[in-house]
């Protein structure tokens, strides 16, 4: 395996190095760097052309300005970088740092997101093949891949953004708007739920009052301004969320993974009424990081504490649980900051910028700050790779659902969900490690133009104004981040293809 | 149709102890172009320790009427008549009580042990889960539990092979690891849907041992649903023969096997071939007529054939092959699989190079050949494949397929090609009409006879035939062998024929090679190789291989386990210790109240 | 008709087959001679059986009739090059403004805000976008089929050329060479910007190629014809991507689609149609912020595009069930 690895890197590095040179002679020679320069009626226009001319080596060969560059990346190798300058002399390896990290961290929530989502929904989809809300899902992907992306954004502004900022000042539903809400949520999980007509209709019934419910109760505490949660919340939320998870993965006739994940719950919660004084006042992401990891380990060992002869099974409900009740703490903690949020950022989902200018406030509000603005542009992003992810999951769950070992598993006696869950689900994810990777570039490029809209001054921004002005080394340097985080995903592809399929391991 | 059911009458009245039965069972599926009456209304009983062969061809509606008893037909399937397992009615189950008896009152073995097993699960895994799911053992029990049922059907090591995955198993061990799956809840009736056809014949022989102790021991009741008759005389108490949906003939294996009464079953058992019983069987094999002295047809010297791969050594497929089949002579090549003949079928196509060696066809050297040379030296050789399916060009008709090989060479022109094309289609007994039909539209038989056309059309002087028949159902595969030797008669090409089954070989080769891992163990005569062979493998072989006659194959069948017993080999047979205890399933585990059978879906079944 | 799918040695029956009279029976019962031919009535072959198929999914057909329209609509209206269309303006000339400017009966799509007819500029933009796209699914149609069939078929270095490439493109966003090429051939107008376009978006239909013809070279009646001594051309031309055509259709609808999009982003960047010219995406791009303003700007040629690529991709769909029925659509 680890050969094997090792065999990966190094094409990938291969590749790395033509495509770059690809890159870099194509970049050169798509323009003409002096032409403003050129156009401008500047007295001194000659002494700035030939400034510039030094300064980029316009007079050098191509091949020769493209080995100074490869010099200049081998050393961050040894530990000083040299990215070179743009064109108008500012260093690069600066504007780098700061473009990737915002960019990066865009496209790595999209990707996740998106794989849960979509391969959520394709399963779902696969199940309930021909089914209304099959049909549903069907048509919205399509009509996302279909979707200009900036047109879309220019949407989302508009709708998810502006008109929320106006309607949150207020923060009241409107009757009707209640009744339409709970109509289609009836409607959805009716679909997604199925069964018989009478079924189907209880359900939807469920719902329907239960949203209304919900939404006047929410009306008359004025929520949506001042939303609580309590830790009462978190406790019925992460219980039930450990109820489901056992369904899913184990059974409720597991009665030990049942009981595991309840404990985990449970002592989620303690545990968070203890630790509650030292997560509300300015903790650090370390300390949140510390006290997740000791959530998971705890978690896990509930689950082989309870677990017996499925000690497995148990911990794996455990510890997905512990997962679920520590966002929902975190959660818990962020709704209660909403309030004084608002009155710091009136409108708080903004539409421009990776983060609000001079925005002052404790921890929780600059986390929800920086919440509110990657919000958009993640929906945005994550839309189109849902579609993606949602369609091929769909077909390489109904292709496995009718394998030979399928057919066996409901021989032997298996549930529809033991079928889908333990003997479906794992076979039809290994096809789609591959387009996770394939899909992460196009993801990348997607954020070129999601950046463009939204005003972020990230990679896609740097590589745009650098060919605009035929400027290679930002060029280059987006090349650089991209390809190697490409590279990287392409490589936790891999490792998942293997982890998943017990056939190509070594 | 009416059924003729000439067992003894008073036999009917047991049919309170019967672990399966089906009453006036029809099936009905609708499909886009109407309903289709898969089943037409049978009556079958199984009872404990007994098994009941359902046998015929493809398209009869016998895997149809098993899965019924499982309840597991696709959604479009609409089933009729009363299905009884044991003292439940499976129409009248609901989800939970249908989940509730697979598994527990009735298993199943299935055709292809490659794709029977989920391959991203360990075998622990696979055993284990159907035991705790029926509340028979958990944990470290059901563990143990599973070693147990792998002891039992003869897999050594079994602790090792619990933390394997079905790709590290040979294909026979596979199908033992499905059997120990079917037997781990001790079933009342086990349904077996053709559990040996996808196996080597050897291997078969072994896993009907294991089956039929299996019903000895366990006193088991088995459906088996096969179209083999050798396995049909090898396993079967009684014999239910099915054509088109309709149950034709039942009755005692001896009185359907050796008396049949209904004309079908006749002409099914006309169409098997037995061996031992040589040429003749479906019209005579002319004698070779070539003199010693003339060029031999096909001449393999020496030939060794590799495979690369990447990251493991070379493979060597074909390992120092040495034969030749002279002008007209029909030279049988015969093995399990791996052990490289269809292989060296196509080397002697030259559609893969030789490592070393030499490759002649009528005395040229085809590895020193290029370009036009090579391409005249082709046109000599003619060649049918195994599967139908995929041996004609789906895009083109007929009558195109056929005269292919003429547009190649640039022979004749279009209405030369059409004349030769029609006497072709005489020649392999299809109807003129066919010229402008598609593949698609033609049965496994009619495109099998079509590929054989085909490689006629260029009157070679050599046909390499690489299993020809072996994807036929038997009486199809009879007209095709009548066939075959009718052409070979009149065209007195050469022929190398590989094939598994010794039958087909016993009937139509003048010679035999024997092959095992890319080696050649024997050759010679065929009624020297076949009938008196030499070597141990080659005796192993044809013990194997079953009979379409009960008496004789449990004759043949005693010798073969003297022959295991005298070269120091085991018969395959349950392991069953003597405080072997039957599982029960613990009740206390309550029902299975899954809370998500509903969101899942309860999947129509 | 008869079974589609050939039958391996029993087993298998229990899924319904299209037949109840399996001929292989009905050759034993007629004893030895072949027996009835099944369908004697109506032969199909395989390229009508696709497109019975393909009627019968609704989506497809009605993708295809309204794209039909669109692309009826927006070549007769404005006409093309010197040939006068039946709309009676033009995309060039501005008008006195009705209003703001905002739909009316004579100017059904409004005005922009130099008083041009927007409806004449939006067919004008459908045009440059239609043609780029069609001309960037054949030309990368061409160049992944070829390649992709030569790779599958020889093996060696040609398929490790083309995987690299692969690689390559997994490594650079295509939208980013995309970009580089667009700035590249922006002076050479929409068919230099199609051309360059073409010869980016091609691996990803060689790469499904490939895989077909990998797994068809395998096939018997491919090495039958080896055998015979078929040339490597026949053998591709004739009997390797016939039984491809599936594939290779359903995927260069797809990279129609793509392309759209694709020209609509890098206009939007300002790498794609350069002005005079007009494209769906330099509309939008142009008038993003009149959203709120003059909407009508913003709306049509971006539900002009929505429509295409929706229809694109529904007959892509569609192509896609008719060629693989295995997904049947056995409603119960």
């Amino acid at each position: 395996m680890l050969k094997f690895i090792l065999r990966r890197i190094s094409v990938s590095a291969l590749v790395l190095l033509g495509a770059s040179l690809l890159m870099f002679i194509l970049t050169v020679n798509s323009g003409d760097p002096l032409k403003d320069l050129r156009e401008s009626n500047d007295p001194n226009r000659d002494a700035l052309i030939a400034e510039r001319t030094e300064r980029m080596r316009l007079n050098d060969s191509d091949w020769e300005r493209y080995w100074d560059w490869l010099r200049g990346v081998g050393g961050c190798f040894t530990g000083n970088c040299d990215l070179g300058v743009t064109i108008n002399g500012v260093d690069v390896l600066g504007l780098t740092q700061q473009a990737a990290s915002s960019t990066l961290r865009l496209v790595t929530l999209a990707t996740l997101l998106a794989i849960v989502v979509g391969v959520a929904l394709g399963i779902l989809t696969a199940i309930r093949q021909y089914s209304g809300f099959d049909y549903t899902v069907t048509f919205s992907a399509f009509l996302f891949f279909s979707l200009p992306v900036f047109w879309a954004a220019t949407l989302l502004k508009e709708f998810a953004a502006i008109r929320y900022n106006d309607w949150i000042a207020e923060g009241q539903y409107a009757p009707l708007t209640i009744v339409i809400v709970a109509v289609v949520a009836a409607f959805l999980l009716q679909a997604v739920l199925g069964g018989t007509a009478r079924r189907r209709l209880i359900t939807a019934a469920t719902v329907f009052a239960f949203v209304m419910v919900v939404l006047f109760v929410f009306n008359a505490l004025d929520w949506w301004r001042n939303p609580m949660f309590g830790i009462g919340g978190v406790l019925v939320v992460s219980a039930a969320a450990g109820v489901l998870v056992t369904a899913l993965v184990a059974g409720l006739r597991n009665r030990r993974a049942l009981y595991a994940a309840l404990t985990t719950a449970v002592v989620g919660v303690i545990a968070y009424w203890f630790t509650a004084p030292l997560l509300v006042n300015e903790p650090s992401w370390l300390l949140l990081a510390g006290l997740f990891v000791v959530a998971v380990a705890v978690s896990l060992a509930i689950g082989a504490a309870w677990g017996g002869y499925a000690r497995k099974q148990a911990m794996l409900v455990t510890g997905i649980t512990g997962v679920i009740t520590s966002i929902m703490v975190v959660a818990d903690i962020l709704i209660a900051h909403w309030a004084g949020f608002l009155g710091i950022k009136s409108r708080p989902i903004s539409t421009i910028g990776s983060q609000t200018p001079n925005f002052t406030g404790d921890f929780w509000e600059r986390t929800l700050d920086a919440g509110t603005q990657i919000l958009l542009p993640t929906v945005l992003l994550t839309l189109v790779s849902v579609a993606t992810h949602s369609r091929y999951t769909r077909s390489s769950m109904l292709e496995t659902l009718n394998q030979d070992y399928v057919r066996t598993a409901r021989s032997k006696g298996l549930s529809e969900r033991e079928v889908i869950v333990k003997h479906a689900f794992r076979n039809a994810l290994i096809p789609i490690t591959t387009i996770v990777a394939f899909d992460f570039a196009a993801l990348i490029g997607g954020a070129i133009i999601t950046e463009q809209v939204f005003g972020w001054k990230g990679m896609g921004a740097l590589f745009q104004d650098g060919l605009a002005a035929v400027d290679p080394a930002p060029v280059m340097a987006f090349f650089l981040v991209t390809g190697i985080a490409a590279v990287l995903m392409n490589l936790l592809a891999d490792l998942a293809y293997a982890a998943l399929d017990p056939r190509i391991r070594r | 149709m009416t059924t003729l059911d000439i067992s003894a009458p008073g036999s009917v009245s047991a049919a309170g102890d019967a672990v399966l039965s089906f009453e006036d069972l029809a099936v009905t599926f609708k499909t886009e172009f109407g309903d289709v009456h898969a089943v037409k209304g049978i009556d079958l009983e199984v009872r404990p320790g007994e098994v009941v062969a359902l046998v015929g061809e493809s398209g009869s509606g016998k895997s149809v009427t098993s899965m019924t008893a499982l309840g597991l037909l696709p959604r479009n399937a609409r089933v009729s008549g009363t299905i009884r397992v044991g003292d439940k009615v499976v129409g009248g189950l609901d989800g939970r009580g249908l989940r509730n008896m697979r598994g527990n009152d009735v298993a199943m073995v299935f055709q292809e042990p490659m794709t029977a097993l989920n391959p991203v699960l360990t075998i622990g895994d696979q055993l284990t889960e159907g035991l705790q799911l029926h509340g028979i053992a958990f944990g470290k029990l059901a563990t143990a539990r599973a070693v147990e049922l792998l002891t039992m059907v003869g897999i050594p090591e079994p602790e090792r092979r619990l933390k394997q995955y079905p790709h590290e198993l040979s294909g026979g061990q596979r199908q033992r690891v499905v059997i120990a799956m079917a037997i781990a809840c001790d079933p009342k009736v086990i349904i077996a849907d053709e559990p040996t056809t996808a196996l080597d014949v050897t291997v078969q022989a072994d896993i009907l041992d294991l089956l039929r102790s299996l019903k000895d021991k366990l006193d088991t009741g088995i459906l088996l649903i096969t179209h083999n008759m050798g396995v049909v005389a090898d396993m079967a108490d009684r014999v239910a023969v099915m054509l088109k949906g309709d149950l034709v003939e039942t009755g005692t294996a001896d009185q359907v096997l050796n008396h049949p009464r209904h004309e079908y079953t006749k002409r099914l058992l006309a169409a098997v071939p037995h061996l031992g019983s040589g040429p003749g069987q479906f019209g005579d094999v002319a004698p070779v007529a070539a003199a010693p002295e003339d060029l031999p047809a096909l001449d393999l010297g020496n030939l060794v054939i590799e495979y690369r791969r990447v990251g493991k050594p070379t493979f060597r497929a074909v390992d120092d092959v040495s034969l030749s089949v002279a002008q007209g002579e029909i030279v049988g090549l015969v093995g399990e699989s791996g052990s490289g003949k269809s292989t060296i079928a196509k080397c002697a196509l030259g559609l893969i190079p030789a490592a070393s060696g030499s490759v002649s066809i009528l005395g040229n050297d085809f590895t020193k050949m290029r370009g036009k040379e090579l391409k005249a030296l082709r046109r000599r050789i003619g060649v049918v494949f195994q599967d139908p399916a995929s041996s004609l060009n789906p895009r083109l008709p007929i009558g195109d397929v056929i005269a292919e090989p003429l547009v190649v060479h640039k022979d004749g022109d279009e209405r030369s090609r059409r004349r030769r094309v029609l006497e072709l289609l005489d020649a392999v007994e299809l109807p003129r009409s066919v010229y402008n039909r598609y593949p698609h539209e033609l049965s496994g038989g009619q495109r099998q006879r079509v590929s054989i056309a085909r490689a006629l059309t260029l009157d070679p002087e050599l046909l390499v035939a690489d299993e020809p028949t072996s994807a036929l159902d038997v009486s199809v595969q009879a007209n095709v062998l009548k066939m075959f030797t009718a052409l070979q008669e009149r065209y007195k090409f050469a022929c190398l024929f590989v094939s598994h089954d010794l039958a087909v070989i016993d009937l139509l080769a003048h010679r035999v090679v024997v092959l095992q891992n890319g080696k050649i163990v024997e050759q010679g005569p065929r009624e020297e190789v076949l009938h008196h062979p030499r070597e141990e493998y080659t005796q192993r072989l044809i013990a194997a291989a079953p009979v379409p006659e009960p008496l004789e194959q449990r004759r043949r069948r005693e010798a073969r386990h003297a022959l295991l017993t005298q070269l120091g080999d085991d018969v395959a047979e349950l392991r069953v210790e003597d405080d072997y205890e039957r599982p029960t399933p613990r009740q206390d585990q309550g029902g299975n109240p899954s809370g998500l059978g509903g969101l899942m879906g309860a999947g129509g079944n | 008709m008869s079974d589609i799918r050939n039958s391996t040695s029993g087993g298998e029956d229990y899924e319904p087959q299209l037949s109840a009279t399996s001929t292989d029976a009905v050759g034993l019962a007629a004893g030895g001679s072949a027996g009835p031919l099944p369908g004697e009535d109506k032969s199909y072959s395989q390229g009508q059986l696709v497109a019975r198929r393909f009627f019968r999914h609704r989506g497809a057909l009605a993708s295809m009739i309204v794209l039909g329209v669109v692309i009826v609509v927006a070549f007769t209206s404005i006409g093309v090059g010197p040939i006068p269309g039946w709309w009676p303006k033009g995309y060039t000339l501005q008008y006195d403004k009705i209003g703001d400017g905002a739909p009316t009966w004579e100017y059904p799509f409004g005005q922009d805000t130099g008083g041009k007819d927007y409806f004449a500029l939006v067919m004008r933009g459908t045009q440059f976008s239609l043609i780029i796209a069609f001309s960037v699914g054949i030309i990368s149609t061409i160049v992944g089929t070829l390649i992709g069939a030569l790779a599958g078929f020889y093996r060696g270095w040609i398929e490790s050329v083309l995987m690299r490439m692969t690689d390559v493109f997994i490594v650079i966003p295509l939208l980013a060479v995309a970009a580089v090429l667009g700035q590249m051939a922006g002076g050479s107008g929409i068919l230099g910007l199609a051309l360059v376009l073409g010869l980016v978006t091609w691996t990803g239909l060689a790469r499904l190629v490939r895989g077909e013809v990998l797994s068809l070279r395998e096939r018997d009646f491919v090495l039958a014809a080896q055998a015979v001594g078929t040339s490597p051309w026949r053998i591709i031309s004739k009997h390797v991507l016939p039984n491809a055509v599936g594939v290779i259709i359903v995927s260069a609808t797809l990279s129609i689609s793509s392309a759209i999009l694709l020209e609509t982003s890098l206009s939007y960047l300002g790498f794609g149609v350069q002005p005079p010219d007009t494209s769906l995406g330099t509309l939008i791009s142009e008038y993003q912020s009149a959203f709120t303003t003059r909407p009508w700007l913003f709306w049509w040629p971006g539900l002009m595009i929505l429509t295409i690529a929706l229809c694109v991709n529904f007959i892509g769909d569609g192509l896609r069930d008719a060629f693989d029925p295995r997904q049947n659509r056995n409603k119960d």
